[in-house]
């Protein structure tokens, strides 16, 4: 049944993304809003917002019964959760199918599946798609030995229920373990509730590649390419590109059809992500993890494909057809992505919520921005720090990054700071422009990036 | 917090370069503002909300509601009515709903509404229930007086921090639960 009414279960920029997606397909939208969020940007374009609670997510954005009774009591059909808050609990998806409310996102038995590391790399593992080296699960410190000497130094521990970067240790050495095991154990039941971790070789050089997948009730699974979100900190995304052209064509075709055929197998329905990690070094690539969601770095897909993943995933979710299949997906030119966020970046990007006095982003042929912001807008400091996502095309990657250096420094935004000037500085960076940079590089690079700031 | 220390507080506000003011101390929430409009954070009700707006003392201290759909924007549909803008009267203390959900004023279907217009509630009184996904919330008065108005209908949808009804405070009621003009903080008015 096609979605008529349709609950955006977020909030921020991923919010305004949706409602404009609804606009696009003549659906309506209501918004849900925090008390801090009375004035966004989503409650100003939904055609209806309500306040489902104060600023605290647990009490707002994270309550499963709010959404869910505010979706009925609004009359909507369908539930978008955006990414991050509750996209990848299955409760909300089974919640919502429970009141016959339309979830805009893969079934929950996908998201069951995918959402702990340990069933997924078995399910994929089945499927013959490669896995890092490593254990499924280590018993004690004694198993963890053992693994790691099979596996050879260094090595990650991970957990099980893990993801953001949380939980991780790198182990370089026997003396190291007992220790890194422990901590990482406990970190494992602090921040996930489950002290399960697993053990993989750790790749020095290593690229964040990852497929967007897309599908629908009917067994249809396209890929739409691949991207290259290699650029990271703390293991959180800062730059993204599609495509992956500083790795061979043959090797992105193979992680395409990796990823293909992950989603294939699961028979997965809506927007996914299949992420794998490529070894520099050996010229290989492994299974990461499979994100059930539509990703904060879509656009750069949409780019260079030139489709709406966000209107497709409505369509889809309300039983329609994908509008298109493998052969209609196209790849033109390259696209970049830069996260910015609301933080000091020479200052160890502490995080600066307050008002923006100015905010006026860059316009032009091949930039998009997506963003929640406005003049005069508050930036409480209840949530993440994105504040927008400058998005660029170009014939080819030396263009796209000619145009995102343009749109940087037009990019005009006072009253707190932001990472504009940081994303700026790496735009000029030479190991930057030649693509040579690793899931590492950042961290290692953050001190020359700014003692070379506004020069 | 004794008035002493309000007054104290507004004062260094009013000789400092803050704009604005958000002070949590246990329960007792504290906003100053000079600018004369509430900040959207500030407009949060709570029973303990002490509101002094400066340069318009009579600014309502109501919950905004999310802003209405702009007029270009299609109209809400009818199932889905917006919650009208509440204004509070003069010396009026709304009592808001504590979450979002269907809003009850009968303790069940057919029986008498557990208010009505001109009834007088204890600040324990219950004065009608939220139901949230089939869990009845039951929704205390927080204040005693009488009932002066009452802003929703039995089985309407009503969003978090909701006005239901609109309670004329007994005399000897704390006269900062709201802004009226009759509080006597000179630094208020």
């Amino acid at each position: 049944m096609a979605v008529s009414r349709l609950l955006v279960a977020n909030r921020g920029e991923i919010a305004v993304r949706i409602i404009k997606a609804c606009r696009s397909l003549g659906v309506e939208s209501v918004a849900v809003v925090s008390e801090a969020d009375r004035d966004s940007m989503p409650a100003r374009l939904a055609d209806r917002a309500v306040c489902i609670g104060p600023a605290r997510s647990a009490e707002s954005y994270l309550k499963v019964e709010a959404l869910v009774a505010t979706a009925l009591g609004t009359g909507c059909d369908a539930l978008h959760p955006g990414y991050g808050f509750l996209a990848e609990k299955s409760e909300l998806a089974e919640t919502c199918a429970r009141h016959g409310i339309t979830f805009v996102g893969p079934r929950a038995d996908s998201i069951r599946q995918m959402g702990n590391k340990l069933l997924a790399r078995a399910t994929v593992g089945a499927f013959g798609v490669p896995l890092v080296p490593g254990s499924d699960n280590v018993h004690g410190f004694r198993d963890a030995a053992e693994v790691a000497a099979e596996v050879g130094y260094p090595v990650l521990l991970k957990a099980a229920a893990g993801g953001g970067g949380k939980g991780i240790k790198i182990v370089t050495g026997d003396g190291e373990l007992q220790t890194a095991f422990e901590t990482a154990s406990a970190e494992a039941r602090a921040a996930f509730g489950d002290p399960t971790l697993y053990m993989e070789r750790y790749i020095p050089n290593a690229r964040h590649i990852e497929v967007q997948v897309m599908g629908d009730r009917f067994g249809n699974v396209v890929h739409m390419g691949e991207r290259d979100c290699s650029l990271q900190r703390r293991y959180q995304k800062v730059v993204e590109e599609a495509p992956a052209a500083c790795i061979p064509e043959e090797l992105r075709e193979r992680i395409r059809e990796a990823g293909h055929k992950v989603a294939r197998e699961i028979k997965y329905e809506n927007a996914g992500t299949v992420e794998f990690i490529y070894d520099e070094d050996r010229q290989d690539f492994f299974f990461l993890e499979m994100n059930t969601r539509i990703q904060v770095e879509h656009p750069v897909t949409e780019m260079v494909t030139g489709l709406d993943l966000v209107q497709e995933q409505i369509r889809v979710a309300g039983g329609e057809r994908l509008s298109f299949s493998q052969e209609d997906v196209r790849f033109d030119g390259h696209a970049i992505e830069c996260r910015i966020t609301a933080e000091a970046p020479w200052q160890g990007f502490r995080p600066c919520p307050g008002t923006l006095t100015d905010w006026r982003p860059p316009q032009g042929p091949g930039i998009r921005v997506d963003t929640q912001c406005f003049p005069g807008y508050r930036v409480p400091p209840f949530y993440d720090s994105l504040l927008a996502k400058l998005i660029v095309h170009g014939a080819d990657r030396g263009q796209a990054v000619a145009r995102m250096k343009q749109a940087l420094a037009q990019f005009a935004a006072a009253g707190i700071d932001t990472t504009v000037p940081f994303l700026a500085a790496v735009m000029e960076d030479p190991d930057y422009v030649r693509g040579r940079v690793s899931t590492r590089w950042l961290e290692g690079r953050l001190d020359e990036l700014a003692a070379r700031r506004g020069q | 917090m004794t008035e002493d220390e309000v007054l104290q507080i507004l004062d260094l506000v009013e000789k400092s370069n803050f704009d604005y003011l958000d002070l949590e101390v246990g329960d007792l929430k504290l906003t100053v503002s000079k600018s004369g409009v509430p900040l959207a954070a500030a407009a949060a009700p709570a029973p303990a909300t002490v509101s002094v707006t400066q340069a318009e003392p009579a600014a309502p201290a109501a919950p905004a509601p999310a802003p209405p759909a702009p007029a270009a924007a299609p109209p809400a549909p009818e199932s889905a009515p917006a919650s009208r803008p509440v204004t509070v009267k003069e010396g009026a203390v709304p009592i808001t709903a504590p979450m979002v959900g269907t809003f009850y004023a009968t303790p069940e279907p057919g029986a008498p509404p557990f208010v009505k217009l001109g009834d007088h509630v204890d600040a324990e009184a219950t004065v009608g229930l939220v139901e949230v996904m089939k869990v009845f919330n039951a929704v205390s008065s927080g204040v005693a007086g009488v009932i002066d108005e009452v802003c929703v209908e039995s089985g309407q949808f009503v969003e978090h921090g909701q006005t239901l009804f609109l309670v004329r405070p007994d005399e000897n009621e704390a006269c900062c639960q709201d802004d009226s003009t009759e509080c006597p903080v000179p630094g208020a008015s």
